[in-house]
């Protein structure tokens, strides 16, 4: 069906949002937030002593999740199906040296969108792996049980805990004196993978944390708010003493004075400022260990575009934030290991709106210092009818799991991951460089 | 209590295998347990608290002892009825607010930000204000439920006319008239794609909500198929947009309409029916037990937090043989000793700021300053992107205290822009405290009352600080 004039309005006005609206655009939005498990601890009073300036001998990990579903058979294309040609007349991105806009070649088979130019420094100089055909079991095509499947480190949604795979490792990982700001993400609510933890605490950036009091009174209802939120005998008392751990922790920096390194600029969209605020956290050595940031607006139904449009801009960001981060921290890449994850892809063949519907598997990349880039790594199950499933879809041939445990294991030197993944052993693939012993 | 890694992996290791990580999990989540039973009824007084606290935004001054005058089921009853007489105050500053007086397609001519802050300036105020606070309670409710996430193309536009003829018209109606209503409403047909569902290849984005999220639940036993054929069913069901025609209101266009047969659920839906298809659809999913058992079950953990459970067979049974009647599903409820002796519930930040409001009495536009605190709490209203609603449970909102503590500081110091409060009367820390939170303390020796009286004492002719510890305080963030 031909899209109507008021349509394309619909779509224009989306597309220029994404650029204007700093918080929360389009569907998923953008949320970075911040939380510190405290794992099994119960005296406030040490948490609150921070252990500072240690390098931990592990990398820090930094989590994306793409909420919404995100569409990997256009983000990576695999550009010698014809499938994906006949399936796609009007989403499909033109083959590598086509007229126009066009696929960038990855490997003789699979091209990169236009808009993820940005990374491609990074996977030619081996430091940006690309999985494909990657997913969980849950088959309901649901946004939110294939979200709490990835979140809670689970074949399916239902399968095991509540708790998240992230609050798992470092509850698995926890030592005595560590700091309260192992584990971040930012923005207004907390994301299901650092569920578990006692306590956490989100913010929406930085320089904003702080008690919003005069100053002469600072000190005076840090402490009466301390009284207040001792003990910590449920999640609220945790949550304010948590806070106040962190507050101190902060005071020692200064986020408007941070300039990122080596000319990097980042994007202004949440996950830009996400990850500007990630560096700033890793370079003050307060102990950071885990950050968990988000990417909404993937959930492209409806007027998704090929080489513009919504999807074309949401891909634009995540890679011109990615190289920013990466320009940023420059050497520190050898130490920090970062993971881009969606709940599921989208249907091969597109709908009637110009979009796709909610399907089974997507990519997934990791990138960083300790990633053996420069590959497409995919056991590819094809593209022909009787290679997809059931729905029309993708099939699943590479465990999200795998990818993550392998992350855990060989470069934040975990070694429960089965404890992490309730059970399940991950299969290494082989895309990162363990971490010497 | 201090728990090491290695004690709670020796005890993951007796569980042995796949439940290690749940007992280790479970070890932890024994640790970071619901609350001990805050402000548990001890008298008359605590219980009609927590009557109000379920039922309305928080209490105002006089509202408990209103509640306990008019006894439980007078009070509840009075709630259920929700006339439509308002606050005189509430009236005058609705007026105000251009959006709820022009057509959807009108409001085009205001800038986006603007009808954005007229709908979350309504809301608030009606929630601060409103007489008839359970309807405010479950629009709030229903507007979740029905997420639309106003930042969507032009759903901002949309979402007044949605909020005023499908949530509040409907939110203590019946359900399948409120799911009806919900079907042809121009901001959903937007916001989940409808618009540009068509014959040839559906588009499944509402299909699929409408039953995972609206109806039937996730588990509610729909396929994959399920979800194709109500896509079907659904094709044809748009805005109207052509020129010269009364501008966004439902249509159906029959020339997008799959007039093939269709199966749904079991139902064969036979070929030709045309805009009836989807009418039966809502039928078979209004009528649906599994639906039933949906919505009881949200209500229930609505109004009965981790105790809703108890009541959700019961209620889902009042749904299927009422029709889905909104009240009469609530009543039990709401007279259940359950709901005064279930653990509390947190307050979401829509509710913490409204019920700081109420406890003040304090006067509002619920313009952009109080917004602001809404949005730095993780709430700007109409804004959560997915199409599930703000969560709702604990572990999603204890990461933001921090804002709720700034926001406490700068509404008690009168500095939220737009926002005022009476503070000459409030000198006594008795008076405050039985003000702010509702009730004297439980028991003598609190915490908070002390610190109260302390900072009176300091500064005996200002009770900023004062309040600012209740409302800060961890008793305020539970209701």
């Amino acid at each position: 069906m031909p899209l109507k004039r008021d349509d394309w309005m619909t779509c224009g006005s989306d597309a220029g949002q994404t650029k204007r609206l700093s918080r929360r655009d389009l569907l998923g939005g953008s949320g970075f937030h911040l939380a510190s498990w405290t794992g099994l601890r119960s005296a406030l009073a040490d948490i609150a002593i921070a252990k500072n300036g240690a390098e931990p001998g592990h990398d820090i990990l930094v989590s994306i999740f793409l909420r919404g579903g995100a569409d990997g058979l256009n983000a990576v294309v695999p550009y010698f199906e014809d499938a994906y040609y006949r399936n796609r007349p009007n989403l499909s991105v033109p083959p590598p040296k086509a007229g126009g806009a066009h696929l960038l070649d990855l490997d003789g088979k699979f091209g990169f969108h236009p808009a993820l130019a940005p990374l491609l420094p990074a996977f030619r100089e081996g430091e940006l792996a690309i999985l494909h055909a990657c997913g969980s079991q849950d088959g309901t095509r649901s946004h939110f049980e294939a979200m709490a499947a990835i979140e809670r480190g689970l074949a399916y949604e239902g399968s095991g805990p509540t708790s998240g795979w992230i609050a798992r490792h470092l509850a698995s990982t926890q030592k005595e004196s560590d700091s309260p700001l192992r584990a971040v993400a930012f923005g207004g609510t907390l994301p299901d993978s650092l569920r578990g933890a006692r306590t956490a605490v989100a913010l929406e950036s930085l320089s904003d944390f702080r008690l919003d009091v005069p100053e002469e009174q600072q000190a005076h209802f840090h402490h009466v708010l301390g009284e207040l939120y001792a003990g910590g005998k449920d999640e609220v008392l945790h949550a304010g003493g948590e806070t106040l751990a962190v507050l101190d922790s902060l005071k020692k920096i200064d986020p408007k004075q941070y300039r990122p390194a080596n000319g990097a600029k980042y994007p202004t969209s949440d996950l830009g400022q996400g990850l500007l605020q990630t560096s700033c956290l890793i370079r003050a050595n307060l102990g950071l260990e885990v950050a968990a940031l988000d990417r909404g607006g993937w959930d492209t139904h409806y007027a998704q575009g090929s080489t513009v449009g919504i999807f074309t801009l949401s891909l634009d960001d995540l890679a011109q934030s990615l190289a920013a981060f990466r320009q940023d921290m420059g050497q520190e890449m050898r130490r920090v290991t970062v993971v881009v994850m969606t709940e599921f892809g989208r249907r091969l063949a597109e709908n009637a709106g110009l979009g796709t519907d909610h399907g089974r598997a997507s990519f997934m990349m990791v990138l960083g210092g300790g990633a053996k880039g420069g590959h497409v790594y995919a056991k590819w199950p094809g593209l022909e009818p009787h290679q997809l499933d059931e729905t029309g879809d993708l099939r699943v041939t590479t465990d999200y799991r795998d990818v993550l445990g392998e992350v855990l294991q060989s470069r934040m030197r975990n070694d429960h991951t089965p404890d992490v993944f309730v059970g399940y052993v991950p299969k290494p693939i082989g895309i990162t460089t363990p971490l010497k012993a | 209590m201090s728990i090491s890694r290695r004690d709670c992996l020796k005890l993951g290791a007796l569980g042995g295998g796949a439940a290690m990580l749940g007992g280790c999990a479970n070890l932890a989540g024994r640790i970071a347990q619901r609350p001990e039973r805050l402000a548990l009824p001890t008298a008359g007084a605590e219980e009609n608290l927590r009557l109000v606290h379920r039922t309305t935004f928080g209490p105002r001054p006089g509202d408990v002892a209103r509640a306990k005058a008019l006894g439980k089921e007078g009070y509840v009853d009075s709630l259920l009825k929700a006339g439509e007489d308002e606050e005189p105050r509430l009236q005058f500053l609705l007026n105000r607010l251009d959006v709820f007086q022009m057509d959807a397609y009108e409001t085009q001519e205001l800038p986006e930000n603007e009808v954005l802050r007229q709908l979350q300036a309504a809301a608030l105020l009606r929630a601060v204000y409103g007489r008839h606070q359970l309807r405010e309670r479950m629009v709030d409710f229903w507007t979740n439920h029905f997420n639309i996430y106003s930042r969507k193309g032009l759903s901002a536009f949309r979402k007044a006319t949605d909020e005023t003829k499908v949530v509040r018209q409907h939110a203590l109606d019946t359900f399948p008239n409120l799911l009806k209503a919900s079907a042809h409403s121009p901001a959903m047909l937007m916001f989940l794609d409808n618009q540009g569902n068509t014959s040839g290849h559906p588009n499944e984005n509402y299909a699929r909500e409408i039953m995972e999220l609206h109806s039937l639940g996730v588990k509610g036993g729909y396929t994959q198929k399920d979800v194709q054929e109500v896509a079907r069913c659904f094709t044809g069901w748009t805005i109207e947009r052509r020129f010269l025609r009364h501008r966004w209101t439902f249509r159906f266009d029959p020339d997008l309409h799959d007039n093939g047969t269709k199966r749904v659920l079991g139902h064969t839906i036979p070929g030709g029916g045309g805009e009836k298809d989807a009418d039966i659809v809502l039928q078979i999913l209004s009528t649906h037990p599994s639906t039933a058992h949906f919505i009881a079950s949200k209500l229930c953990a609505a109004f009965l937090g981790a105790d809703g459970g108890k009541w959700t067979d019961q209620t889902a049974q009042t749904y299927l043989n009422t029709g889905g009647d909104i009240r009469a599903m609530l009543r039990p409820l709401l007279l259940s000793k359950d709901l005064i002796d279930s653990p509390p519930i947190l307050k979401r930040p829509f509710d913490l700021i409204a019920s700081s409001l109420r406890a003040l009495d304090a006067d509002t536009d619920g313009g952009k300053d109080v917004q602001n605190h809404l949005e730095k709490m993780g709430e700007p209203l109409y804004q959560w992107p997915m199409p599930d609603g703000y969560p709702t449970k604990t572990s999603a909102w204890t990461g933001s205290m921090l804002p709720r503590w700034n926001f406490a500081h700068q509404v008690a110091s009168g500095a939220v822009g737009g926002t005022r409060y009476d503070s000459t009367s409030l000198k006594e820390p008795e008076l405050i405290y039985e003000t702010l939170l509702g009730s004297r303390p439980a028991s003598s020796g609190s915490l908070l009352l002390d610190s109260v009286a302390r900072e009176i004492k300091n500064h005996p002719e200002d009770s900023t600080s004062a309040c600012f510890l209740c409302l800060a305080s961890p008793e305020f963030q539970w209701r």
